[in-house]
């Protein structure tokens, strides 16, 4: 009960952000898109929807880590290719997973070293990595394809007391993410530097220490989008993840976390997944023109960052 | 006597064969010029094996709507859909160049009910997944324009990647008498028909003393293109032939060279209407392999023709002869824009609309 009332904090708490704006854009997109296509409701859709969800929400619940404290992750996505390409590698089922979070953890301390202790620009920092991993995910997996062991492929595609499996992850990387955000100190700390560094570190608060982990976790978290991607796609693709950078930069600001730190909650993050993939899928489903589908989401995005006016926190 | 029966008997079967021959030959369908049935592989689809009634609603999930090429084989698609009375639905879907949004585009498809989906892959992985989907769910699946890993689709017809990367790799061959230095502009990295294409060229220059001295990705795009040029020119200026991937970067590499006043080598180019008035206007010595964005409408033949119970090969190939120097100025209309692709299947009026120069 205690976690879901942090799940949901009060309109009012500052330090969330305003999640309840993305909260009544998705009722009235659900709303419109149900009315207009009853075809939306229907179970077997709304299993397509969870599985189209669920990378964007694994990787979007990652960032939202790293931007509470004022930083930014570029590199995901390159991430989540390295990871599809590691998963088709002929190696044993121990050692794929080994490699895999072997690699997100050096790319997520890499990031994390670069930005809190040789002061480079997250933006830089992870623009850099994201084209080296690129280049590494390339050199691994030239070609799409390969194939994806059995029980990934099942974690991924079969069902868990009748629900979708793609519920399952969701509800893991919540669950996982709301321990660590609202029931750690870790997670306290992250909000204090996304704040204001200085003050935190005058507090007692490790910094440094805390930005490196924050950006290993996001590796981590991307690197699980990575495992249910391949799973999806049954192959590696060393170019798949590529639109999960800006992806999930973008469903974290649209559930109201600040980019400029301090300020966000995961239920904004989740709801601004969901967001972005009820908006992709009812479109396809009301046969929107692809053109001005393109064009609908830009002015969506547009709208609803607009009218997030940003306070600073305790106001 | 029993010889004479046994004669009388095999001049029957013989006569029943050729009946049955003719009968399948004139029931075979055309999908569009230069588009034939792949050598070695007999596998088809029976008559009525998807025959329904009309109207029918066909999704189409092509993989991204990102140069002149692709725009106008969706605009083909569409044209094709449109002019067949018997199609009120015609669904189509922009991936966007994104794999995970090729997946979600053909899961929707399926989901709202479409009498056959028509997908031009992104990368094998993007679309492997949803014909599985499909097929499972009974609905016809026609792939063009991209390659699978699966087998499961119903039609497929390919351009050879290899054929056409080997088409201008022996034209290079032959303009530099099998000995110099070449550029080579690729397309995009891991995607299955730079590969193929680049496959065509290794495989064109094997053996020869043609030498790779310079080699990148430009994408496929003018921009791109010109820039690996630039970069070229000035890292490796000693070059006899340039072989491109396709698409828009031929032309940017000619560009560069009149920017520089440097004399243009031999260079491959594609069928397109600006770059065959460039090819004339700048006296080039090249060629181009027809890839056609009537594939686009030839995927919605086939499609129609599925469901209208006709018997369709599984895998059809599409490798006509390339355009020339003989033959370029036959496809030339100046009155279009450079935007222009051919061959297509719009009609003249659709033509002047989308492509028609203001006068």
């Amino acid at each position: 009960m205690a976690m879901l009332s942090a799940l949901l904090p009060a309109p009012r708490n500052s330090r969330a952000g305003p999640w309840y704006l993305v909260l009544a854009c998705l009722v009235v997109v659900v709303a419109v898109v149900s009315w207009s296509a009853p075809l939306f409701l229907t179970p077997g859709n709304l299993s397509n929807v969870a599985a189209q969800i669920t990378p964007l929400v694994i990787t979007a619940i990652g960032q939202t880590l790293v931007i509470i404290t004022g930083g930014l992750d570029l590199s995901v996505g390159s991430l989540i290719s390295l990871t599809t390409a590691i998963i088709v590698l002929d190696l044993p089922g121990w050692a794929m997973v080994l490699l895999a979070i072997a690699a997100a953890v050096t790319v997520g301390t890499v990031n994390g070293v670069g930005i809190a202790y040789l002061n480079v620009h997250p933006i830089i920092m992870t623009l850099a990595s994201m084209s080296v991993v690129q280049g590494v995910a390339l050199i691994t997996r030239p070609v799409p394809g390969g194939t994806v062991p059995g029980w990934i492929s099942g974690a991924v595609n079969e069902s868990l007391f009748g629900l979708p499996a793609a519920l399952v992850w969701i509800a893991v990387a919540i669950i996982l993410a709301a321990f660590l955000i609202y029931r750690t100190r870790f997670g306290l700390h992250l909000f204090a530097i996304g704040g204001n560094p200085n003050s935190a570190l005058m507090n007692g608060v490790r910094v440094r220490r805390n930005i490196v982990l924050t950006y290993i976790l996001s590796s981590l978290f991307a690197m699980g989008a990575g495992f249910f991607l391949a799973g999806r796609i049954a192959s590696g693709d060393a170019n798949v993840g590529t639109v999960f950078g800006l992806d999930s930069i973008t469903a974290v600001a649209l559930g109201g976390t600040s980019l400029s730190g301090g300020v966000g909650s995961l239920v904004g993050t989740v709801l601004g997944s969901v967001l972005v993939g009820v908006i992709g899928n009812g479109m396809n489903l009301m046969n929107v023109s692809a053109f001005l589908q393109i064009v609908i989401k830009g002015a969506l995005l547009l709208a609803v960052v607009s009218v997030q006016r940003r306070k600073q926190i305790g106001l | 006597m029993q010889t004479k029966l046994a004669k009388l008997g095999r001049s029957t079967l013989v006569a029943f064969a050729m009946m049955g021959a003719t009968s399948a030959f004139a029931e075979e369908v055309s999908l569009m010029k230069g588009v034939i049935p792949r050598e070695g592989d007999d596998r088809m689809t029976t008559a009525d094996q998807f025959k329904k009634p009309g109207p029918w609603k066909i999704g189409m999930s092509h993989f991204g709507l990102s140069n002149t090429w692709t725009i106008q084989m969706a605009h083909d698609a569409e044209f094709e859909a449109k002019n067949n009375p018997n199609i009120t639905d015609f669904l189509f879907r922009n991936a966007d160049l994104n794999q995970t949004k090729q997946v979600a585009d053909i899961e929707d498809l399926i989901a709202q009910g479409v009498d056959a989906i028509i997908i031009t892959p992104l990368t094998p992985t993007s679309a492997d997944a949803g014909i599985k989907k499909a097929v499972a769910a009974g609905i016809p699946v026609i792939v063009h324009t991209g390659l699978t890993d699966t087998e499961e689709y119903t039609v497929d017809i390919q351009g050879g990647g290899n054929y056409f990367g080997r088409v201008m790799g022996d034209f290079l061959v032959k303009q530099l008498g099998g000995k110099g230095n070449i550029w080579v502009l690729r397309g995009v990295p891991s995607h299955p028909e730079d590969i193929n294409r680049y496959q065509g060229l290794v495989d064109a220059i094997k053996g020869t003393d043609i030498k790779i001295v310079s080699e990148d990705y430009g994408t496929w795009e003018y921009d791109g293109g010109k820039k690996l040029c630039e970069a070229f020119y000035l890292s490796n200026p000693d070059v006899q032939g340039i072989w491109s991937s396709g698409a828009d970067m031929a032309r940017a590499c000619v560009d560069v060279f009149n920017q520089y006043g440097a004399e243009m080598p031999p260079i491959s180019g594609e069928g397109n209407n600006g770059f065959f008035k460039f090819w004339r206007d700048n006296k080039l010595t090249s060629i181009a392999p027809e890839y056609g964005p009537e594939q686009g409408a030839a995927g919605v033949r086939a499609a129609v023709a599925l469901l209208e119970g006709k018997p369709l090969h599984k895998r059809y190939v599409y490798n006509p002869e390339p355009i020339t120097a003989e033959t370029r100025d036959t496809y030339i209309r100046e009155d279009l824009s450079d935007a222009y692709w051919f061959p297509t299947a719009l009609s003249e009026e659709k033509k002047q609309e989308y492509y028609g120069l203001k006068k």
